[in-house]
């Protein structure tokens, strides 16, 4: 039971944030290449969804997963792209991926008149309180299942 | 009392307004514009406090010396202003106060610690006008002053002007 890693995008694609937890492979491309190939899978994925939907389509694409972990994803009206990497046992992070947004980024980043002007993410409370957030939920341990 | 949000998201956009203002003729800030930008933000706080003054204190009964002034402006006023009240104050009984605060309001959401210290002034500029403000309608001319060293604590240093 555990979060393996978490990227936060803004609208335009830049990777506005990325911590990592458990992760035991890297992805073999240097960082910069792969949140470009996270941020274009997604974009690919979503339009995909939409266009095959056999029904009206309400929230769109929510996650994926494989046979070892699932991608949790959640847009805010904004804009804001947050994408979850858990095991398995997660079968949903909406709602923590809407606390992150709601409580940690919105109060910490928005609300923050130094981080507001500039796209970045340097506060290091949001990157403690954001650690502390995900060390506590109830389905984090330390290793990975 | 409207959404705290509102009056933040204001004071932020003052606060980097006023910053810009400043820098648009120049490429870089020296410390003498960094001191107009500060009194300016102070001046408006004074204003600011001068009337939150008269319309907070309506219904108490007048002050009996300086230091219940200066407890009302720890507890009442800091309540209904900054939403708590102050941690410490400590006084020299010749005029001088250090009021304390420990998770000042404006300071909450820019850090937990020293990142961004040498921002922090620029916030506080306007929270020392409106204690001024406040100290002034009430009858006493004051000095006041902020400094942080560990965010988000913060002290306010107001010394009395002796007429």
């Amino acid at each position: 039971m555990t979060v393996h890693n978490l990227y936060i995008f803004d609208r335009n694609g830049n990777c506005l944030y990325y911590n990592e937890w458990n992760r035991k492979k890297q992805a073999g491309i240097s960082k910069d290449e792969e949140y470009k190939l996270m941020y274009g899978m997604l974009f690919s994925i979503r339009s995909f969804v939409s266009k095959m939907s056999p029904l009206d389509m309400k929230e769109g694409f929510l996650s994926f997963q494989t046979s070892r972990y699932r991608l949790h994803y959640y847009e805010t009206p904004s804009g804001l792209k947050f994408v979850m990497n858990t095991d398995l046992s997660v079968s949903n992070a909406r709602e923590t991926l809407q606390h992150i947004y709601s409580n940690l980024y919105v109060e910490l980043i928005v609300k923050n008149p130094v981080c507001s002007s500039t796209p970045s993410l340097d506060s290091e409370l949001f990157s403690s309180r954001l650690d502390a957030f995900i060390r506590a939920l109830p389905y984090y341990s330390p290793r990975a299942a | 009392m409207a959404d705290d949000a509102l009056f933040e998201f204001l004071h932020m956009e003052i606060v980097s307004h006023i910053y810009k203002e400043q820098q648009s003729g120049k490429g870089e800030m020296d410390n003498k514009d960094r001191a107009v930008c500060v009194s300016v933000l102070e001046g408006m706080g004074f204003r600011v406090g001068q009337g939150l003054i008269e319309r907070l204190t309506r219904d108490s009964p007048s002050f009996k010396d300086e230091l219940d002034i200066m407890k009302f402006i720890c507890k009442d006023f800091w309540t209904k202003v900054f939403r708590r009240q102050v941690d410490n104050l400590r006084t020299n009984h010749q005029g001088t106060y250090v009021l304390q605060d420990n998770k000042f309001s404006m300071l909450t959401q820019l850090s937990s610690g020293k990142q961004y210290l040498d921002q922090a002034p620029k916030y506080l500029a306007f929270s020392c006008g409106v204690v001024r403000g406040a100290l002034s309608n009430l009858g006493m001319e004051s000095v006041v002053t902020a400094e942080v060293s560990v965010m988000p604590s913060c002290k306010f240093q107001v010394v009395i002007q002796k007429l």
